[in-house]
């Protein structure tokens, strides 16, 4: 176990350094001065572009900026923005903390939402509460995220007044973007845990521990749920991940200040530390997350080895 | 033994959840019975501080934490602050400035002519990088500053505790309207060097307002009045500053205004027409001609527009009028004159003889002349996500109609955009603007029209705001008269000329249209609100009803 969390950590090493260098590549290859263009409509001083040049060692090949990049990364430092001339980690870590927060809040109503939707549906197969749920998870897949974002914005920001328009990070803010997050995506956990209960009650093991006799509760929780949760969990491993990197259109919407915001701005301005911070970041996270959901495996499947 | 360990996991992730989500539950809001405050949403500013304060959102705050020399109102005439009086010499290369006795930063400084120079040489010093430095390269020893070989700024002395002696390295009459950029405004001793990150985040100014608490990145500038203030002091209470996502910020202010979170609130292009329908009426709708323009900047070096008959063939082929009434829906005017009308004392209407109206005859006249003939290619240049993709191919189509050129149209992003505009090679013509920076018509002509404005680097690139590379020598010798004329209405004349000379004869840019502003304004609460010249609400000057 303990050799296999090290080679998989090795392994992050690598993947992440592949991907800055992939990004480095490309924001080199992409026509138009990184620091030039950033004065707006109007032209930028050719004595500051040249001071900001020197400054961020842009007048270097990319080879020797790309290892700057990575002997500053390994000692945490991200290196400076190019317009408020901050730290990247100091511009980025709260907006990691932000996304993570809506993040952590999405996932949460998709668990909640998607599992007890899709136990309700198997467990009461071709009811009424079955179609409900096939009928609402349709509903929700069919919609993309940005419409059922405004639609919740101006009905219950704007004409009911309920929920802040202007989200500020505090908890009432956060309700309207991780609900928009988490209903597509609890859609998706609620059919595919319908799918797994049913093929898992259908199992010879189910069959066998309802003969013997065991209570209905003990089998359904240690036998059907426990089994029927490994995709979930996977699943849900996933779209987090994705949650993390891609909350663009949400973020934007309900002025939601984490990764995803500072992604499209940092595009928008070719605010090239930026790009480069987010993307690393994403990558390490992901890898990450990856890798705790692999763990997670063996906790919930005793057959499921890591080695 | 299994079961216990899920549950582990089960309840760590609850915690974890908890702990992320629950730090900001307590927040508590402020009440708003207390004073009059007044809400609005920006996008996140580059910097708040004077040694970098460039783009809209920025200045608004700078200039509410800062006051300098000069305000400009919203007629384009100068308002003076800080200013006594300002006296150049007769060749005009020198100026005095007597300053204000005894008015101080809200930290208890005075206010001098030292706090001045401190103030300018902080944002011309070479460790600053200052994007707005070049508006004091008129300014002698300005090289040897920015350039990073001296840091004394040679020109500026000060004479006494109040008067501000400035040398300048050529003779300018129109000097003392520079200083009404934020860039010119006095600053502490604590301010430091530029790159002084306490106080970039919570400058110490002498302005109506003072920072409460440091600026929230991405999330909140809140300001309060300062009750030292030195001039008539402002009414409002509090100014709070919401920071949105650029991605979809108009939207939000918006929306923010009809949920009756914001005071001021621009509104997305489409929604105009039905916002004013309901607003106006109420009298809270708020339109404002400001100090702008909309342009074509048609490539004069090479390619098709190489000839003035070509761009006049284009200029008549446009339909301003319709263009605003169809896509604009009646909400922009056809610009006649690169000069904003705000200039009152040198605008002239109908400079652009082309402009007026169009003219399907002239437009083809023009074009057989300069040898455009129908099935030949225009590029047409613009950069995407700014919303000027309607409008771009209206004008493509008339063009296309009217003289049967092939128009291309060229969307990139804005990077791109500009590396193309900047390039030796390119043709065709572009979409641009421009917004005035102080209100002289120099700041029009020269970056955009004179030959120094082109400012090509050793590749040709050019690198000044002169991107159609247009040039005349006589022209430019008219701009150097007119900075050199100490009377006003002389000078105004000479700039008259010149726009002749630029805009009709030479059709070296092509005007489109007239800049105008439309705001919704919490009237029912505030009274007094006006767009200033820089396009940003009068915060100093609002009442409390």
């Amino acid at each position: 176990m303990g050799k296999y969390v090290i080679r998989r950590i090795g392994q992050m090493v690598i993947v992440l350094f592949g991907a800055t260098l992939i990004l480095f590549a490309c924001l080199f290859v992409l026509p138009g001065d990184p620091v030039g263009s950033l004065g707006g409509d109007k032209a930028r001083d050719p004595a500051v572009v040249e001071q900001l040049r020197e400054r961020y060692g842009l007048d270097k090949p990319l080879a020797v900026q790309y290892g700057n990049y990575v002997t500053n990364l390994v000692k945490g430092d991200l290196g400076e923005d190019y317009t408020q001339r901050r730290q990247v980690t100091e511009v980025l870590g709260p907006k990691l903390g932000n996304t993570a927060k809506l993040a952590v809040a999405a996932i949460l109503i998709d668990v909640v939402l998607g599992v007890l939707a899709g136990l309700v549906a198997a467990l009461f197969r071709y009811s009424f509460w079955d179609v409900l749920v096939t009928l609402l998870t349709t509903l929700a897949i069919g919609f993309p995220s940005f419409v059922i974002g405004m639609i919740l914005q101006s009905q219950f920001a704007v004409n009911l007044g309920w929920f802040p328009l202007i989200s500020d990070g505090s908890f009432n803010s956060m309700i309207m973007p991780a609900f928009t997050l988490a209903i597509i995506d609890a859609a998706l956990v609620a059919r595919l845990m319908r799918g797994t209960m049913l093929e898992v009650l259908r199992a010879d093991y189910v069959k066998t521990a309802i003969a013997k006799g065991l209570p209905r509760r003990t089998v359904l929780l240690k036998h059907v749920m426990r089994n029927s949760i490994i995709p979930v969990v996977t699943y849900i491993g996933i779209s987090f991940g994705g949650l993390l990197g891609g909350a663009l259109i949400t973020e934007a919407i309900f002025n939601w200040d984490g990764m995803g915001y500072a992604l499209v701005t940092a595009i928008q301005q070719g605010n090239n530390p930026i790009i480069v911070g987010v993307v690393t970041y994403g990558v390490a996270v992901f890898v990450l997350l990856n890798l705790l959901v692999d763990l997670l495996y063996a906790v919930l499947d005793p057959r499921i080895r890591l080695s | 033994m299994r079961g216990a360990k899920s549950a582990k996991w089960v309840v760590g992730a609850i915690v974890v959840a908890m702990a992320a989500t629950a730090c900001g539950g307590s927040d508590s809001k402020d009440s708003g019975g207390k004073g009059a405050v007044f809400r609005l949403g920006i996008t996140e500013p580059k910097s708040i501080d004077p040694v970098n304060a460039q783009e809209s959102e920025g200045t608004l705050v700078a200039r509410q934490l800062f006051v300098g020399l000069y305000d400009v109102n919203v007629d384009g005439t100068l308002n003076a602050k800080l200013a006594e009086s300002a006296k150049p010499n007769d060749a005009g290369d020198e100026w005095t400035f007597q300053i204000k006795k005894d008015t101080k930063f809200s930290n208890g400084e005075a206010v001098n002519a030292e706090a001045f120079i401190r103030g300018w040489t902080r944002v011309t010093a070479k460790a600053s990088a200052s994007d707005v430095a070049y508006h004091m390269n008129g300014i002698a020893g300005y090289k040897e500053l920015n350039g990073g070989s001296s840091d004394k700024f040679s020109g500026l002395t000060a004479e006494g505790d109040y008067t501000l002696k400035v040398k300048l390295s050529a003779p300018d009459f129109e000097f003392d309207k520079k200083t009404a950029h934020p860039a010119f405004s006095p600053v502490p001793k604590v301010a430091g060097a530029g790159d002084n990150k306490s106080f970039n985040d919570a400058p110490i100014g002498n302005g109506p307002f003072k920072m409460s608490g440091s600026w929230e990145h991405n999330k909140k500038i809140t300001l309060v009045r300062n009750d030292d203030y030195g001039l008539a002091k402002a009414k409002l209470d509090k100014v709070e500053l919401s920071i949105l996502n650029p991605a979809n910020g108009v939207t939000l202010e918006y929306k923010g205004f009809e949920s009756g979170q914001f005071d001021w609130a621009r509104m997305p292009v489409p929604q105009m027409p039905g916002a004013k329908a309901k607003y106006d009426p109420q009298g809270q709708w708020l339109k404002a001609d400001v100090s702008g323009v909309n342009y074509i900047s048609p490539f004069n070096e090479s390619g098709p527009m190489k000839s003035a008959d070509a761009r006049k063939a284009i200029s008549y082929a446009i339909d301003r009028a319709e263009i605003a009434k169809g896509v604009f829906q009646g909400l922009q005017e056809p610009a006649t004159a690169l000069l904003p009308p705000s200039f009152k004392d040198v605008y002239k209407a109908d400079v652009c003889t082309s402009c007026v109206k169009q003219d399907k005859g002239k437009a083809k006249e023009y074009a057989e002349k300069a040898g455009l003939k129908p099935g030949d290619t225009l590029d047409f240049g613009y950069n995407t996500g700014a919303g000027h993709e309607e409008w771009v191919q209206a004008v493509a189509k008339q063009v296309e109609d009217v003289l049967g050129l092939k128009v291309k149209l060229n969307g990139l992003p804005f990077k791109e955009a500009l590396a193309r505009q900047q390039d030796k090679g390119t043709i065709g013509i572009w979409r641009q603007a421009w917004t005035a920076d102080y209100p002289t018509a120099d700041n029009f002509f020269s970056p955009l029209l004179s030959t120094s404005g082109i400012n090509p680097d050793a590749n040709g690139k050019a690198l000044g705001d002169n991107r159609g590379r247009y040039s005349n020598p006589k022209f430019d010798e008219l701009l150097v008269k007119a900075r050199q004329t100490k009377d006003a209405a002389e000078r105004a004349k000479i700039y008259n000329e010149a726009e002749k000379l630029a805009i009709d004869e030479d059709q070296g840019v092509i005007p489109t249209w007239k800049r105008t502003q439309y705001r919704l304004v919490n009237s029912k609460k505030f009274s007094n609100i006006k767009l200033d010249f820089f396009e940003d609400p009068n915060l100093a000057e609002i009442g409390v009803k």
